[in-house]
């Protein structure tokens, strides 16, 4: 087995090591699990915040533009729209969004849905 | 004084220094298969190139082991088009980082640790360092330390691997003559 004979090899400082490390990372792991939280739906049209509130709260609401009555949808943490009055339906087509710094815009029917939160999954650089 | 080619001290300078490229070699190599071998987790790799750091540390001392790990990152970077790049800068403070904690730990204590115990810290000292300069110059928030027990956790895993490995490639190579006399 390769475990045994890699404990073998071990002297008693590389174990202590060993253990020390290990009590380490799960006396700190549980502090990254609250990522993710804080992230919020915002609707906005023409610069005026129509609803604001977490993407945990589902439902389905109905938003009042020029063009006539949207429908955004939240549900499992994310948002999407599903009937708009615009020509192309292409804010339907842009499908869910779920993460901070996700946006999808209607533009004939000026609505725009955007997440806001500390974005925690995008990477800013991959070192190698 | 006349050095003769057969002069005992001198043969082992020189097979001292073969071997030091040898072993630099053999770190660009596996640097860039490490670099190439996809990867489910981005920021995770194995690190690699640190079993020939540690084969160079245990056989040689300090010097060797600072050449092959300079060395290696130089020529693996320039090699692999990423000199000067901010990632290039992450894995040199990695790479320092490693090596002072390896070569100080080894220097103070230094019957504590085996090969593999050594190669835990040189992976905790690479990620450390590695999220330092990452904090220093990239990314001022603090929610980057909320990286470090992944990284620990990464460490540990490819610091065990490639200690074990490093510790059967010193096994097999003290039974071989031409590193008889090298220290243990």
């Amino acid at each position: 087995m390769a475990v045994s004979a890699l404990w073998r090899r071990m002297t008693l400082g590389d174990r202590l090591l060993l253990f020390v490390l290990l009590a380490l990372i799960l006396i700190t792991l549980p502090v990254t699990r609250s990522q993710g939280k804080g992230a919020r739906l915002l609707v906005e049209q023409d610069g005026a915040v129509l609803y604001a509130a977490p993407l945990t709260a589902s439902g389905r609401w109905r938003f009042q533009g020029p063009l006539g009555e949207s429908e955004i949808e939240v549900a499992h943490g994310g948002a999407r729209i599903v009937s708009s009055p615009c020509p192309h339906k292409l804010c339907i087509a842009l499908g869910r969004i779920a993460h901070p710094g996700e946006l999808i815009a209607c533009v004939p029917n000026h609505l725009l849905l955007r997440i806001e939160g500390e974005s925690a999954s995008s990477h800013d650089l991959i070192t190698r | 004084m006349t050095s003769s080619p057969v002069d005992p001290s001198a043969l082992a300078e020189a097979r001292r220094s073969h071997f030091v490229a040898l072993f630099t070699a053999l770190a660009v190599g596996l640097h860039a298969v490490d670099v190439l071998l996809p990867s489910p987790l981005p920021w995770f790799r194995l690190g690699l190139a640190n079993i020939l750091t540690l084969v160079a540390l245990f056989l040689y001392g300090d010097r060797a082991a600072w050449t092959v790990t300079l060395g290696r990152i130089g020529i693996g970077s320039l090699l692999l088009g990423r000199l000067f790049s901010p990632g290039f800068f992450l894995s040199f403070s990695g790479g320092v980082c490693a090596v002072m904690l390896m070569c100080g730990v080894r220097r103070f204590f230094p019957r504590l640790f085996g090969p593999i115990g050594i190669s835990l810290l040189g992976a905790v000292g690479h990620v450390s360092g590695q999220l330092l300069i990452a904090w220093l110059l990239l990314v001022r928030h603090p929610d980057l330390w909320r990286l470090y027990p992944w990284l620990l956790l990464a460490a540990l895993v490819s610091g065990l691997l490639n200690g074990f490995v490093a510790d059967r490639v010193l096994e097999i190579l003290r039974r071989h003559p031409a590193f008889a006399e090298e220290q243990g």
